[in-house]
């Protein structure tokens, strides 16, 4: 046999025979155990319990991850919009440090912004030393949330999808900055503007709507989402069904549905461009409202403001007793 | 004279390594200074070993598992294009860590949170079956007349390429919107923040297959001549072409579950080593995971600081395959000619 220098193996190798006599299978087998044996969450369900964040994360509730919070925290940071909405509404803003890039309240101009929501930048976040991490709970950022967690920050970890998070987050959220009196007011205040909208609602005509949150893809506010909530507060009924909050839809569907209304809640792109809807007859017949901020998409003290608008497109925004 | 290139190789490689994690280390969007981390000051002390140091042993490991099966699958296609993102392994990685995600949303919308938030157990299991399912196919199908054409297997590549990123996307539709936007991020490549226990059982993986690839260099030597070569110089083709394959499959399922499709990692690096080092694979192999570490860990500092005024960072693939693009062209207009 040939054995130029060039391809002799290693030294290390020369047993090299036996030991491609052992590799092939028992490699497979010993990178399935190995892999079975990586750590990881069995059932999914909790999270690897690491020092200071024994927690789950938060499916129904606000949830505590890592070391606990100072009863009046001084340098706080809103990782979502609307929390830190609820925290200019508490009358706290003064104790903000820092928020998302999104953020675009006059109040917080001119705070560092650490990253979205997707990927807030732990590093930015652990170098304006915060001693409170508010989250809207979400798993697309949970890896570096629970990360900033781990290194000795308090994370607040909010789910806010429906009406009645939206009023808990207040309450939380008062009660963590050390002024529960702001959050219960707060909270109250939209407890009242929801019930007031009830009770307008019920003098409404009945209107079915099509909320539209995106034209290119058409994706729609569907059964679950905030917008689809608030919009029954207000009295309408959403065309829309099935299981998904935010589903593309087909244009076919949103013509065959017929909407009394169109709202044109996708207030980042032109407002013309709903010309591309015009298969849809509302659309067609200028039975379109375009409102004119994302307040309907911001689950936080907005509420009140967003269930305004609604109410006054399902009163003004068709003619009464337009056809069906 | 093979040890004493393989010393300077290996030697230059750590190096590289040194440097690069030493840069990225140290440079951040967060001005840090060394002597109060060290002092263990906070925050410096936390950024710099809660963070960055995590972060630079992920890209390092993604880096060398990346490279070191780029090497391999050159070698086994005997085309310098041949590259786990280019052959579709990274996608059929892709495809099967989407695919587990997907199950444990399907299974359990209940407790999916848990499961998609840790890049763990399934995903890793999921992306290495898949890396191996597609190499597998790439290698069957790229034979035409019983015999393997490159070519041929880089076309089934790119085409399975196309065909993965269909499905991800059907699953991506189908998943809760939250889900998807993660999936999405995972999927661009971003060198995030893993927890200890996943770099631990990526370190493993990757460790073990960049191992059994450095101990078939010297195959891979005879294997890049050719099938009948090999077999006539004495190599059990089958067996040995077998435990490369499976070594490069596990390297791209482990990267892409750590940090998802970077990718030309495979292309970029063995090929500039190549210019330095020749084409032995004894000094190749090694060189490759040291480099394709240093090279991940550069690359991703770099993505991090070169948008830091947008307060934003692109994935670390977006930016090699900046790089990536372009070199694959060249190579291919460089064959081309000597064809």
């Amino acid at each position: 046999m040939i054995r130029h220098p060039a391809i002799r193996p290693f030294r290390a190798f020369r047993s090299w025979r036996r030991l491609s006599a052992w590799l092939p299978w028992r490699f497979v087998a010993l990178a399935a155990v190995l892999a079975c044996l990586a750590p990881g969450p069995a059932s999914g369900d909790e999270i690897p319990a690491t020092p200071g964040t024994t927690a789950p994360l938060p499916h129904s509730g606000p949830t505590w991850l890592g070391p606990p919070a100072p009863a009046r925290p001084a340098r706080v940071i809103s990782l979502a919009p609307s929390l830190t909405d609820t925290v200019i509404a508490l009358g706290e803003v003064g104790r903000l440090v820092g928020v998302t890039r999104y953020d675009t309240s006059p109040e917080v101009k001119t705070l560092p912004r650490v990253g979205g929501f997707l990927d807030p930048s732990p590093e930015v976040v652990l170098g304006l030393r915060p001693d409170l991490v508010l989250w809207l709970a979400d798993g697309g950022a949970f890896p570096a949330v629970r990360r900033i967690a781990d290194l000795g920050v308090p994370v607040l970890a909010l789910p806010v999808v429906g009406v009645p998070d939206v009023l808990r987050a207040a309450r939380v959220i008062g009660a963590a900055l050390g002024n529960p009196a702001a959050g219960e007011r707060l909270a109250s205040e939209m407890d009242a503007a929801v019930r007031a909208a009830e009770l307008a609602a019920a003098a409404l005509p009945r209107r079915r709507v099509l909320l539209v949150i995106g034209r290119d893809p058409l994706v729609v506010a569907g059964p679950g989402s905030y917008p689809d909530a608030l919009l029954r507060i207000a009295g309408g009924e959403n065309v829309v069904t099935g299981g998904r909050p935010w589903p593309i839809y087909s244009l076919e569907k949103a013509v065959t549905d017929d909407p009394d209304l169109v709202v044109d809640a996708a207030v980042n792109e032109p407002a013309d461009a709903i010309r591309r809807l015009a298969a849809i007859p509302a659309v067609k017949a200028g039975r379109v409202v375009r409102l004119p901020d994302d307040r309907v998409l911001r689950p936080g003290p907005q509420l009140p403001a967003a269930l305004g608008q609604l109410q006054s497109a399902l009163r003004d925004g068709a003619p009464a007793g337009a056809p069906r | 004279m093979t040890l004493r290139r393989i010393t300077v190789a290996l030697a230059a490689g750590l190096v590289a390594l040194a440097a690069s994690c030493a840069a990225a280390v140290l440079l951040g969007p967060q001005p840090i200074s060394l002597a109060s981390a060290l002092a263990g000051v906070e925050p410096d002390a936390a950024i710099l070993f809660g963070l960055r140091m995590p972060r630079v042993l992920l890209g390092a490991l993604v880096g060398a598992g990346l490279a070191t099966a780029g090497v391999a699958l050159q070698a086994l296609l005997r085309n310098p294009l041949a590259e786990p993102f280019v052959l579709g392994v990274s996608g059929g990685a892709a495809l099967g860590g989407t695919a587990a995600l997907a199950a444990s949303a399907l299974i359990g919308p209940a407790t999916m949170l848990g499961a998609l938030a840790s890049s763990g157990t399934s995903v890793a299991l999921g992306a290495s079956v898949g890396a191996a399912a597609s190499t597998a196919l790439v290698f069957a199908l790229g034979r035409i007349g019983g015999k393997l054409v490159p070519e041929a297997a880089l076309l089934v590549g790119v085409v399975f390429n196309a065909f993965a990123a269909g499905v991800i996307t059907v699953v991506k539709v189908m998943v809760p919107p939250e889900d998807a936007a993660r999936l999405l991020y995972w999927l661009m490549g971003a060198i995030g923040y893993a927890d200890p226990g996943t770099l631990l059982a990526g370190a493993v993986l990757l460790g073990l297959a960049v191992t059994v690839l450095v101990a078939l260099s010297a195959q891979l030597n005879l294997l890049s001549l050719g099938d009948d070569e090999a077999a006539s110089l004495g190599v059990e083709v089958g067996r040995s072409r077998g435990a490369v394959f499976l070594a490069a499959s596990l390297a791209t399922g482990a990267a892409v579950a750590l940090a998802g499709l970077v990718g030309f990692v495979g292309l970029i690096v063995p090929h500039l080593l190549r210019r330095l080092f020749g084409p032995d694979h004894r000094v190749l192999l090694p060189a490759s995971a040291l480099f394709g570490a240093a090279f991940l860990v550069l690359a991703d500092a770099a993505a991090r600081l070169a948008f830091l005024p947008l307060g934003s960072e692109p994935p670390v693939g977006a930016l090699t395959a900046l790089l990536g693009g372009p070199l694959f062209l060249w190579l291919l207009r460089r064959s081309d000619r000597s064809a």
